[in-house]
């Protein structure tokens, strides 16, 4: 088995979007590509694959076992998808049929499913027990924890045998539980002779899967090298750059900050005794959250162990089922802001921005000029305004409902995993920005993260919850 | 977004809980539509006696003494709310009466009308949905190409055509000049043709419209280009995660459109003489036949109910996802 990619370029409108002069792939050795989103390495893994959306332009050849391939031709690698080429979807969750149960969707990849649709069964409910996931061989996907879902894709992808498997942003939205399962899965993938390619943003993934990783950005590849190496001594000042941007090394004024000295008047928010089951299953007990003024406080846990539900507990969006919460009048008006993980459902899809910021200006009669301000200091253009939710960028939308919570010199801001949608540097100018404005307003935050290395950068303690917390707190959790 | 844990499925209780509202929805609706039904023909102008009467002894016999034997005879004369409090309570006890006009059981007269209703109602709705969505899917595999166009041209000019219009340009072309298809009756297969298509070229438009929609945006999602790169062909594609995931949009739709089917059966059926629960419920209006009139409505508005039903339960069986759960943001 082998594989060559040579003289890729993808373009859109003339425009390049991808130039690369040629991949070479080894089997059992993985190839990892990672960069910030638009660098144009999701591009290249659709463009080998032939799943490039039908307004790009793919030039270049693929030669896959000696046999060569025009990539122009979109078509040409259809009958390679299941025995030869897998696609690893980004977003797991949304790759899985909804109204088909798991070990179908698995067993239709199988290549005997179209003659046999018995043994493609049972090898599916073999793959998928073989995963840990027997159990979940008869359930839908909406009953699947996100790093489940991932497990079953992994299982419908290789089912059919392919050597060569190309994930595309594989740990998007995974705790790190998950995340390390993953990386498992897919070094299972290269221990059976397989190749692998990884289009990823996360550097922790790339560095659990080690072998060769390149950095992309603008449509090049900048660096290559040994996993090790790359990633611990980069040579190129981009790689240096991405790599300073992961949160364990951050250094900025609010990083590791201090905890105020203890405000008079006594918390903001005080939550006693909390408890909350959801779909029989208890998430959190007897539970005591107080968050002072000016504090910065997060909550950790794996995905489905009750971070944002135990958040939206201490807003007051969520009843508790048991416990109380109390608010002091200082958050009444607005003053109680809420950033959420996708900002684009956050914003009104078909008004421009301008339209949306100014029914905020209005109702809280605050000056166009603040608005101004704030664009500004978080380095918008004013020009951005004037588009749809949809036209711009996930960071700068993050960055534009910053704005929009800080329109109200919010007394505590509740983040919802604002950044885990965005690739690192992203994440960075988004915290920062985030930062900036909670130290000069002096407001307390709340922060919902999977990710430990953020949490610690960025809060003065932690509230782990799930198996994270474990037996200690008298927390029960099932997952 | 939040990630649901894992939940056992409780087999029975969606579909339980589907029944229960319905059957509460079912409860209400009798109460409303024989109120509102009584309170209607109370306030029509003209006395309800002599009207009877011109029904039972024909319009030259009806004089001040036999509007008055009617009236004394059917308690005409009760105030109203003790003449609705008197059809509720023989409902009660699933007592539909008796004709005014024929003397008949109400029950007994119900049970074809509707019967009819709705073999014509099915009719219908198979031609549309079977035309619709065909076309549907076909115009959805090329957006924009010339079926896609087609559509829209039948979409629109089905809407615009109300239905007595196109029943009375059928009745034209296929009955009078062509004399291919009767125009009126009922008892031979060729009756159900003219009224069932008049029905359907409506509906099936908008079918077609949703159908094409739907399956364009399917076609879009995620797991349909993973299915693709699962090496699955593109029949297997369509039948295993097109299809299943239309009805799921599709459903729904057809059953807020049964609304309109339910209403152009009442014209359609006057307008071809078809015996049905519209046709009864026309005469009856005209001869004040009050148990008949409230009988038909009410036949009317729990089939509504009972179709809707029919969908919702569909639709739970097509997709398995919870329809009500805990907001969480």
């Amino acid at each position: 088995m082998s594989m060559r990619l040579n003289d890729l370029t993808v373009t859109h409108a003339g425009t390049v979007l991808v130039d690369v002069a040629g991949l070479d792939f080894e089997p059992g050795v993985p190839v990892t590509i990672v960069g910030e989103s638009g660098s144009g390495k999701s591009l290249l893994a659709h463009a080998i694959m032939g799943t490039l959306p039908a307004n790009l332009l793919a030039r270049g050849g693929l030669s896959v076992d000696g046999r060569s391939y025009d990539l122009a031709d979109r078509g040409n690698r259809r009958h390679l998808w299941g025995p030869v080429m897998a696609l690893l979807p980004q977003e797991p969750g949304l790759a899985l049929d909804p109204t088909m149960r798991t070990r179908e969707q698995v067993a239709e990849g199988a290549a005997t499913f179209a003659t046999d649709k018995r043994s493609a069964r049972r090898a599916a409910g073999t793959l998928l027990a073989s995963l840990g996931l027997g159990h979940a061989a008869a359930a839908f996907p909406h009953t699947l924890s996100g790093g489940m879902a991932q497990r079953v894709a992994f299982a419908a992808a290789t089912i059919g045998g392919a050597p060569v498997l190309i994930a595309d942003e594989p740990s998007k939205g995974l705790d790190r539980q998950s995340r390390t399962e993953l990386a498992e899965l897919l070094k299972r993938h290269l221990g059976g002779g397989g190749i692998l390619l990884t289009i990823t943003h996360d550097l922790d993934l790339a560095r659990e899967l080690g072998g060769n990783v390149l950095v992309m950005k603008d449509a090049h590849i900048l660096e290559h090298g040994p996993a090790g190496r790359v990633l611990a001594e980069p040579a190129h000042p981009y790689t240096r750059r991405l790599l300073a941007a992961e949160p364990a090394r951050w250094r900025h004024s609010w990083t590791r900050a201090e905890p105020p000295a203890e405000a008079p008047g006594g918390p903001l928010i005080a939550g006693k005794g909390l408890g909350k089951a959801f779909a029989g299953q208890q998430l959190f007990a007897d539970l005591s959250v107080a968050i002072g003024a000016g504090e910065r406080v997060s909550l950790s846990g794996a995905s489905g162990s009750g971070k944002t539900t135990l958040g939206n507990v201490l807003l007051r969006l969520l009843p508790p089922d048991t416990g109380h919460v109390d608010h002091v009048p200082a958050l009444r008006g607005g003053r109680l802001q809420k950033l959420y993980q996708d900002p684009a459902a956050a914003f009104a899809s078909r008004v421009p921005l301008r339209d949306s910021f100014g029914d905020v200006l209005r109702r809280h009669g605050v000056t166009t000029g603040r608005l101004d301000e704030l664009m500004a200091s978080l380095r918008l253009a004013p020009a951005l305004l004037h588009r749809r939710p949809g036209q711009v960028s996930g960071g700068e939308l993050q960055r534009l409902a910053i704005i929009r919570s800080m329109l109200l010199d919010p007394a505590l801001v509740f983040a919802d995993e604002p950044t885990s949608r965005l690739d690192l540097i992203t994440q960075e100018e988004t915290i920062s920005c985030l930062m900036d404005q909670v130290d000069r307003n002096g407001a307390a935050l709340l922060l919902v993260t999977h990710d430990v290395a953020l949490a610690d950068a960025v809060t003065h303690r932690r509230i782990p919850l799930g198996l994270e917390q474990g037996a200690a707190a008298g927390v029960t959790t099932s997952s | 977004m939040n990630f649901l844990p894992p939940t056992p499925r409780a087999p029975a209780g969606p579909a339980l809980r589907v029944m229960r509202q319905r059957a509460i929805q079912a409860a209400t609706v009798v109460l409303l539509v024989s109120t509102a039904c009584f309170a209607i023909i109370q306030s029509l102008p003209g006395d309800i006696a002599f009207r009877i009467a011109a029904g039972r002894y024909g319009y030259d016999q009806v004089t001040a003494a036999s509007a008055d034997t009617v009236r004394a005879e059917l308690g005409l004369d009760r105030p109203a709310w003790q003449q609705l409090l008197a059809w509720l309570g023989d409902l009660l006890t699933l007592d539909l009466g008796t004709s005014l006009v024929t003397g008949a059981s109400v029950a007994g007269e119900l049970g074809l009308y509707l019967s009819s209703s709705l073999q014509l109602a099915a009719a219908a709705l198979a031609m549309a949905l079977v035309a619709g969505a065909t076309a549907g899917v076909l115009a959805a595999s090329r957006p924009g190409g010339v079926l896609d166009r087609l559509t829209t041209l039948w979409v629109s000019g089905a809407r615009s055509l109300p239905p007595f219009l196109l029943g009375l340009v059928l009745i034209l072309v296929f009955s009078v000049h062509l004399g291919v298809l009767p125009a009126a009756g009922h008892g031979t297969a060729g009756n159900i043709v003219l009224p069932a298509v008049t029905l359907a070229v409506g509906l099936s438009g908008l079918f077609a419209r949703v159908t094409r929609d739907t399956v364009a945006q399917i076609r879009q999602s995620d797991y349909v280009r993973f299915a693709a790169t699962k090496g699955l062909g593109g029949g297997l594609v369509f039948l295993r995660h097109v299809l299943r995931n239309t009805g799921v949009t599709l459903l729904p739709y057809v059953g807020v459109q049964l609304l309109v089917l339910i209403e152009g059966v009442v014209v359609v059926e006057s307008l071809f003489a078809w015996p049905g629960l519209g046709h009864a419920l026309v005469h009856a209006i005209f001869w004040r036949d009050l148990p008949m009139i409230q009988a038909t409505a009410l036949a009317l508005a729990l089939l509504v109910v009972a179709l809707n039903t029919v969908v919702d339960l569909g639709t739970l069986a097509l997709d398995p996802r919870p329809r009500r759960r805990e907001l969480v943001l």
